[in-house]
């Protein structure tokens, strides 16, 4: 006599097992964390701080590019100076690119075509000064006098909205998580969605009736399915934690810690909804080409919330974003940059979390009723239609 | 064990519809343990709709399925095994996984549900194709895998639904042999099919469905002695087209190659034999009993 066996986990673990076992899953893995760590390498190389090349010719010049390389310092850019034998060789190095411009005699500023701006306002600022101070003393006023009502502080920036380094970075790490999210979601409700037409399509699905509930084959494959997607997520995450601090892109490593958990925890609330749904599209089809057409209000919904969420990483105390972050299915892709922004209330957190669980719980048994009821036919089934009370 | 009245798949009373159409109307019939029986009709009598309710995947309006004299709970049916019409597997499976996977969801332990997997393929002759992909295997070995998955958990009941057809001469003595063996051990085996001939090779018992009604079921040697009929068989050589046409009181069931079978309706088997000798050198004369296929017909065109 066999014992009484819970089914579900056999069925979740033939859903993660056979899927990770897949070849395209295995590559597609690879290539977005290999694409990530490129990512991060490549910014980390772009993010060193702003540098200058100053070609200096002739007479007072090298004083002056000095003077510029000083100034340039004090506000944290980095400005190299180079001094040519002539003219014409500094017109060639800014002509090569070698240098972004030339301080020719010390009159003249030499650029290829596109002035770099801070450099060319540096170097101005410093010119202007010097050209100042020389007037004053030909007018007679000590070097003394002149410096001491020349050299004055700069005016405090008070800023409105201060941006702190911490909360720009953790922007960055939001922005890619929502990324995520959304690929994710779309990803792993296609594959319930796609996996339920499998089973009915190969018709296996009447030799899995025999045995386990629909309910059972519904739970088993969206938890199967799911633990896969938030494996792979929190892979990726752990990859690009380690990436970034390997490069030293990331200056508060906590912070991003507490992002990717954040991610981890909304793809959770945001699965188990979507994967409801896209249960739903593939059980009233029977072929893999018709699931475009019943996933189409899905793939909608999914995008919509996408743009929001992409919206709230530059603007989360938004209308649209404060409302969308309380929706069950755009929740899960504008909450978390809310949260993470520091712009939610405690309120809000809570709230969105117990739409997004109670709008879950009241999906699971309408989607797992029409699953249930769609299974054994063929064609397109009418939702309305296995809904009714006769419809099993 | 002794047998009781009890030991028995039955289906008592059922009744289906869908949507005008009465799939099914009072359906009883019991398969006793130990008996292999052949349920047979003409397409979309209700054969399928039956097993499939007998096994749960679809809902009876009414009436019961019982096994060992209880009804039927998913528990139960778990013991079961199943052979569906519309074959299914999963096409990007591994064979072996595929029916372990099986076996479990049926009970099994993981250990047993592996040797027990490693035992079917070896029995059905597909273990060299073990590691590939269901998809990749010919309709025949798709056929073996999928009875090799009716089979993998040691069902106490097998239901297959036209087990037979998609199968190579070779491959209908190997099932033939598996089914009476199961049946041998005890389990209550019934199957469906249009090969009536097999079906009466195999089957002591048959159960017959038309239009969503048992009409007629019980031994076959029963069926056949209740049948009324008299029945000749009679080949001539060199007769003339057509010639049985021409002898009165005898109408023509079943053409062969230089004669018939025919049922007698007024003539006597002499008639016959005397008309048969005018028409040429008669090469076989015998009086027969109905053939299963011939009851069928009856049964069927009433």
């Amino acid at each position: 006599m066999t014992v009484r066996r819970r089914m579900w986990p056999i069925i979740a673990r033939r859903e993660f097992v056979e899927r990770a076992r897949d070849r395209g899953f295995q590559v597609s893995t690879a290539i977005t964390l290999v694409l990530l760590t490129g990512v991060i390498v490549i910014s980390a190389a772009f993010n060193r701080p702003t540098s200058f090349d100053l070609a200096v010719v002739g007479e007072g010049s090298d004083a002056l590019g000095t003077q510029v390389r000083v100034a340039a310092a004090a506000l944290g850019v980095e400005v190299v100076v180079h001094e040519l034998a002539d003219e014409a060789e500094a017109r060639r190095a800014v002509d090569a690119g070698e240098s972004d411009a030339a301080l020719v005699d010390a009159a003249q500023i030499l650029v290829r075509a596109d002035p770099p701006d801070q450099l060319v306002g540096l170097i101005q600022a410093v010119s202007v000064r010097e050209r100042s101070r020389r007037a004053l003393i030909t007018a007679g006023l000590t070097p003394e006098e002149v410096d001491a009502a020349l050299v004055q502080a700069g005016l405090p920036v008070h800023a409105l909205e201060p941006v702190d380094a911490r909360s720009r970075e953790t922007a960055t790490v939001v922005f890619v998580g929502v990324l995520l999210l959304y690929g994710q979601l779309f990803a792993y409700g296609y594959w319930v969605a796609a996996g339920v037409v499998e089973e009915k399509s190969s018709r296996v699905v009447e030799v899995l009736l025999a045995t386990v509930r629909p309910s059972h084959l519904l739970r088993g494959k969206i938890l199967g399915i799911g633990l896969l997607g938030l494996g792979q997520l929190l892979l990726i995450g752990l990859v690009g934690l380690f990436a970034s601090s390997a490069v030293g892109t990331l200056d508060f490593p906590s912070g991003a810690v507490a992002t990717i958990g954040l991610v981890l925890g909304w793809f959770i609330l945001g699965y188990f909804f979507y994967a409801s749904l896209f249960a739903v599209a593939g059980s009233i089809v029977t072929r893999q080409e018709d699931l475009q057409t019943t996933m189409t209000p899905l793939t909608i919904l999914i995008l919509g919330s996408f743009f929001i969420g992409l919206t709230a990483t530059s603007n989360p105390d938004s209308t649209l974003a404060t409302v969308a972050s309380l929706l069950p299915f755009s929740s899960p892709l504008v909450m978390p940059t809310r949260i993470a922004l520091g712009e939610a209330a405690t309120w809000e957190v809570v709230a969105s979390v117990a739409i997004s669980v109670g709008a879950t719980a009241a999906v699971i048994p309408i989607a797992t009723t029409i699953y249930s009821r769609a299974l054994l036919r063929p064609g397109r089934v009418r939702i309305r239609q296995v809904l009714r009370p006769d419809g099993g | 064990m002794t047998a009781t009245p009890d030991d028995a798949l039955e289906l008592v009373g059922l009744e289906r519809r869908f949507g005008a159409v009465v799939a099914l109307d009072d359906v009883s019939f019991r398969v006793p343990v130990g008996e292999m029986v052949g349920f047979v009709g003409p397409n979309g009598a209700g054969k399928t709709t039956a097993m499939r309710i007998a096994l749960g995947v679809l809902q009876a309006d009414a009436g019961r399925v019982r096994w060992r004299g209880r009804d039927v709970d998913a528990e139960t049916r778990r013991r079961f095994g199943y052979l569906p019409e519309e074959r299914g597997l999963y096409p990007k499976m591994r064979v072996l996984d595929q029916l372990v996977y099986l076996a479990r969801l049926h009970g099994l332990e993981r250990d047993d549900a592996r040797s027990q997997a490693d035992r079917m393929i070896e029995l059905l002759g597909v273990a060299d194709r073990a590691r590939a992909r269901a998809e990749s295997l010919s309709l025949g070995n798709q056929q073996r895998v999928q009875l090799a998955a009716a089979l993998v958990h040691r069902p106490e009941v097998l239901v297959l639904d036209e087990p037979f057809s998609g199968l190579d001469p070779v491959g209908v003595d190997v099932l033939s042999e598996i089914l009476r063996r199961q049946a041998e051990e005890g389990a209550p085996v019934v199957f469906s099919s249009h090969q009536l001939e097999l079906v009466e090779r195999l089957c002591e018992s048959v159960v017959m469905i038309d239009r969503g009604r048992i009409v007629a079921s019980g031994r076959i040697a029963d069926l056949r002695a209740r049948d009324p009929r008299r029945l000749v068989r009679v080949e001539v050589a060199g007769a003339p087209e057509r010639w049985l046409d021409r002898v009165p009181g005898v109408r023509v069931l079943e053409p062969l190659s230089e004669g018939a079978i025919v049922e007698l309706d007024g003539a006597s088997e002499s008639n016959v034999l005397d008309a048969a000798r005018a028409a040429g050198s008669v090469r076989h004369f015998s009086v027969v009993r109905p053939s299963l296929s011939e009851i069928f017909r009856r049964e069927v065109a009433r």
